[in-house]
């Protein structure tokens, strides 16, 4: 008696699936329809972040939301439930389910979202990523937010200039798999075989986590294990702030620079003693957001697919051009990274 | 032996416990009517098409939810798993890299997943001493670690050639394989739990261990069995999502341990032991999957859509309790 | 002689003794490889890195005492951490003592509503906590509004952590009273022995008179408490209060505990032995960088080490059995 009862529960709810189902892709056509007809009038425009609530995360995604919205279109924020590609893949999955017209994606892994970003190109979505990149085909361009060149240039040059042109110095870095970090850290490991900076010893590469603990770990292990430290260069915003409270708690002469958010990192900017950081530098993360949207807006009106050579106007930004991005896909650069100093750090620590 | 702690099995009426599953497993059914067509009103794009396609990579936590319902009517828990999905799929796709055949490739998932699994059941079962929740802990760092190591510095690893995983992403019409799979592997653990010595066994020692054992039950042997299965899911977790990611990395599976005890828990399963069953379970991890797609697709908040599972995973077991306590109440008056 | 073989058994006996030895051969093993580790300096450094992981221990102490356990803790952490670096970022609030209060009041709330759904909902602790995890976790989010509180908006509060009385940084003079007082209640109070009884065996201490369900909410309320409190410390030392402040923590709480030989399955573990625990767990996470590991197989030789320690505690547990039967027999 009682296993009829369960099992003429469990068919109902197998019957009520297949009836809602059924039910909707019966309607589904009109949805769909309607869906249409409303995209005739606006298009929509989705932005998949690193993770929520993060500061940096959602000044790009303000920007992006800014210039949709002015430009008539409708916006969409997404953030990750946490900061993996997995949870970015459930969130391209739903976008795909909500028939968007384009996608800029700030990727947490390069390659595993290929599956899921080809399955929106394949559904006539535009994808595009901005801030982190991913790999060439599961996008049509990458807005870079400064050239991986550059930033490694202006680090060295940065190291060069506070050390005085030799002695030991470190990287703290995010985590060892942190595909920008890595990727900056090269180019700096680069830019330092010239001649120019052989006086310079880079003693070691450690790894944060960005978790501020460990990189506060991490800082005084460096600063024990090298007592003649001249500097540590941190290309990562959570790092660099770790790092900057350890050497200026501990009075340290030991100096940083690196990539971090001003707004973070006003108490530990200035030229004297007192602060631990003379100058660093990062991009203005709401203009990434900006050039993201005039991005999507340009692919999804056809102005441009994402090729080479291709030019377009980013509004009031000016006009941008899609280069080549050395991983067989293509990029668009924001500009050189902005240096932050205490001239200007009150100017900028309420923005972003 | 009042039965006042529910441990005790010989003298808690068998048909108490089953009415009472069943009711839950019921309400469950209703709940997850009234889910579809929530999630049917506040969201246009919500039908099956969309569900189907969006589902894939929810089921892979499903693969795990059915053994670990049996570690937890066991009485015991295990962490690991997300970092056991993470090691799989970075070997999987290392494997799929150096172009071995497809099967070879499958098999390395499902054996890295297996030997992860019997790993803890070894350590478990030699040190029996040991609490399930630190070995599978201290596992699970070590598990990660391997796969952190074996990416290297670029910390992620991605298909070269996916034609192999493109085949087992496929469909029938518009059902991916993954469903079908997920249901007979449903069926056959849910029959093993109920309608076999070994089910029996498993609810047997999670009432009570000891006397498990000294009625003959080898209970260690069981144990072993049980976490290996739990390592060969999660092979299997990790081989239907890399076919979802083409890729892994350090992250890969973060989180599944927890959502698979999710499931599991809102489905009638405590994890105290001795008690539940697989289809609540099942049903369950449905509700879950229809909830956390539909409230994606109204672009919610993805840290509410936490803060609202975590409340149903609390009212799941709180609301029965309380209205349980109410009825002794009653009853108590009444009889007076 | 008889009397000094039993205060010496009574020594070597102990969980903690043990520890202490695998304590000193792993300070000894560093400071071969950096002679660095063992100055007062290094030390006072560690510990107050580690501070919040050692306080809430003892929290989770008293919790796994009882046969539960809170996986919540550092949800709470967040969530209290979050609204101090709000009330301070926005000016509503910025007396460093009142915020103290708040704080704990507020992870005294927290840990209350979890003990009394545990106690008197009757839902089991790890699910009750697990949803409280995903609770205060995304509260936290929600209260932050996708917004750090940085060096700059925590004005006078993250002086706290700078201060130093007689030599010792403030925070880790909190964690020694905390520690101290601790130790007295555990060891020579009612309610101390009152937790220790519950744990081992539910039904003798009701029986007994003690209200069960009361102990139950006391101890969860003292962990949120604790936890209340940590949110404040952590925001004081990193200067920085961000939605996911310590996520995932709880495990190296619930690791330090279970290192230091309290038993997940209630009645035994020693204030001792959760300092000894988390003081392990702080040491190889100071060390690893240190001895100069590979900084991608850290995780993994941290794995390995804990794995191996509590191994090695239950293969001298059962040394230690079998000799004490072996005395028996004789």
């Amino acid at each position: 008696m009682k296993k009829k009862v369960l099992s003429a529960l469990l068919c109902t709810a197998m019957v009520a699936t297949l009836a809602a189902g059924c039910g909707s892709s019966g309607g589904d056509s009109k949805d769909g329809e309607a869906a249409k007809s409303d995209d005739s009038g606006k298009k929509t425009y989705a932005i998949v972040t690193k993770a929520a609530g993060n500061p940096y995360n959602e000044k790009e995604a303000e920007g992006f939301q800014e210039v949709i919205e002015a430009e008539g279109g409708e916006c969409i924020v997404k953030h990750p439930e946490a900061a993996t590609a997995d949870a970015q893949v459930s969130v391209i999955q739903s976008l795909i389910s909500q028939g968007v017209d384009s996608i800029a994606i700030a990727a947490n892994d390069e390659n595993a979202l290929q599956a899921a970003l080809e399955e929106a190109m394949d559904a006539g979505i535009k994808v595009s990523c901005l801030d982190s990149k991913v790999n060439a085909d599961s996008r049509m361009t990458f807005v870079n937010q400064a050239g991986t060149k550059e930033i490694g240039q202006a680090l060295m040059d940065a190291v060069l200039d506070i050390t005085g042109g030799e002695g030991q110095w470190a990287i703290l870095s995010a985590t060892s798999q942190a595909a920008n970090q890595n990727a900056w850290i090269e180019a700096m490991k680069e830019v330092m075989t010239d001649e120019k900076y052989s006086k310079l010893e880079l003693v070691e590469v450690a790894y944060g986590d960005d978790e501020p603990q460990k990189s506060t770990d991490q800082t005084l292990a460096l600063l024990q294990k090298y007592p003649d430290l001249k500097l540590i260069c941190a290309p990562t915003t959570v790092g660099i702030n770790a790092a900057a409270k350890v050497l200026q708690d501990e009075g340290s002469d030991v100096k940083l620079t690196g990539l971090g958010l001003p707004s973070e990192m006003a108490e530990y900017i200035g030229d004297d003693d007192a602060h631990s950081c003379p100058y660093m530098y990062l991009w203005n993360p709401i203009d990434v957001g900006r050039l993201g949207a005039y991005t999507s807006i340009a692919l999804v009106n056809g102005d441009i697919t994402g090729a080479e050579g291709e030019t377009f106007t980013a509004g009031d930004m000016g006009e941008y051009t899609i280069t080549d991005a050395g991983d067989g896909g293509t990029e668009i650069i924001l500009g050189p990274p902005f240096k932050f100093e205490p001239s200007n750090i009150d100017e900028w620590k309420d923005v972003y | 032996m009042a039965g006042k702690s529910g441990r005790s099995i010989s003298n808690v009426p068998e048909k108490a416990i089953r009415k009472n599953i069943l009711s839950w497993e019921g309400m469950l059914v209703v709940v997850f009517i009234l889910m579809v067509i929530f999630c049917r009103s506040i969201s246009p794009n919500f039908h099956l098409e969309n569900v189907l396609r969006e589902m894939p990579k929810y089921l892979a936590e499903a693969f795990i939810m059915l053994p670990m319902a049996y570690v937890l009517i066991l009485g015991e828990i295990d962490i690991s798993v997300g970092a056991t999905v993470c090691l799989s799929a970075t070997m999987t796709c290392m494997a799929c890299n150096k172009e071995l055949p497809f099967i070879a490739v499958v098999l390395v998932c499902l054996l890295v997943g297996t030997a992860c699994g019997l790993i803890n059941g070894l350590v478990l079962t030699n040190f029996t001493e040991l609490p399930p929740m630190i070995v599978t802990l201290a596992t699970q760092i070590i598990f990660r670690g391997i796969a952190e190591i074996s990416l290297g510095s670029g910390g992620s690893v991605s298909l070269t050639n996916t034609d192999g995983f493109r085949m087992i992403a496929g469909k029938v019409g518009i059902i991916p394989y993954i469903f079908f799979l997920v249901v007979i592997l449903a069926v056959i653990f849910a029959v093993v739990l109920a309608k076999t010595t070994f089910g029996r066994s498993v609810y047997a020692i999670g009432s009570n261990r000891l006397a498990a054992y000294y009625a003959g039950i080898p209970v260690q042997r069981i144990r072993l069995i049980i976490y290996t299965a739990l390592g060969f899911m999660s092979g299997l977790a990790a081989l239907f999502l890399t076919s979802v990611l083409y890729g892994a990395n350090t992250t890969t599976g973060n989180g599944f341990e927890m959502d698979a005890i999710a499931m599991a828990v809102f489905g009638g399963i405590s994890t105290a032991g001795g008690k539940g069953r697989l289809a609540g379970g099942i049903i369950s991890a449905f509700v879950i999957i229809m909830l956390r797609i539909g409230l994606g697709q109204i672009n919610m908040n993805p840290q509410l859509i936490l803060v609202i599972l975590g409340a149903l995973l609390i009212l799941a077991v709180l609301l029965p309790n309380i209205a349980g306590e109410l009825k002794v109440k009653k009853k108590a008056a009444n009889t007076k | 002689m008889k009397e000094n073989k039993s205060i010496l058994k009574k020594i070597t006996g102990s969980r903690e003794a043990s520890l202490l030895i695998v304590l000193i051969i792993l300070c000894i093993a560093i400071t071969a490889k950096s002679p660095s580790f063992m100055t007062f300096k290094s030390i006072t450094d560690m510990l107050k890195n580690n501070v919040v992981i050692m306080i809430m221990a003892l929290g989770m102490l008293g919790v796994l005492l009882v046969g539960g356990i809170d996986i919540s803790v550092a949800s709470v952490l967040g969530f209290t951490g979050m609204i101090v670096g709000m009330l301070m970022k926005y000016e509503v609030v910025t007396s460093t003592p009142l915020l103290f209060v708040i704080a704990v009041a507020i992870g005294l709330v927290c840990g209350c509503v979890t003990g009394l759904v545990i106690a008197y909902g009757k839902v089991l602790p790890i699910i009750a906590t697990m949803g409280f995890m995903y609770i205060y976790r995304g509260l936290a989010y929600v209260i932050s509004n996708s917004e750090w509180a940085s060096a700059e908006n925590l004005g006078t509060f993250k002086d706290f952590a700078l201060g130093k009385v007689l030599g010792l940084n403030n925070v880790i003079w909190v964690m020694i009273i905390i520690y101290v007082i601790f130790f007295i209640v555990m060891k020579w109070t009612k309610i101390g022995r009152k937790v220790y009884a519950v744990g081992s065996n539910r039904e003798a201490a009701a029986i007994s008179g003690i209200s069960t369900k009361r102990i139950d909410v006391l101890v969860y309320t003292v962990m949120g408490t604790l936890s209340g409190l940590c949110g404040a410390l952590a925001v004081s030392i990193y200067a920085s209060a961000q939605p996911n402040m310590l996520y995932a923590k709880e495990m190296d709480v619930i690791a330090a505990c279970v290192i230091g030989g309290v038993s997940m399955q209630g009645g035994r573990g020693s204030v001792v032995g959760a300092f000894l625990g988390s003081l392990i767990l702080a040491i190889i996470a100071k060390a690893l960088p240190l001895v100069g590991i590979e900084s991608i197989a850290q995780n993994t030789v941290k794995g390995i080490i804990i794995m191996a320690v509590i191994i090695l505690n239950v293969l001298a547990q059962r040394a230690m059995d079998r000799s004490n039967l072996k005395g028996r027999e004789m």
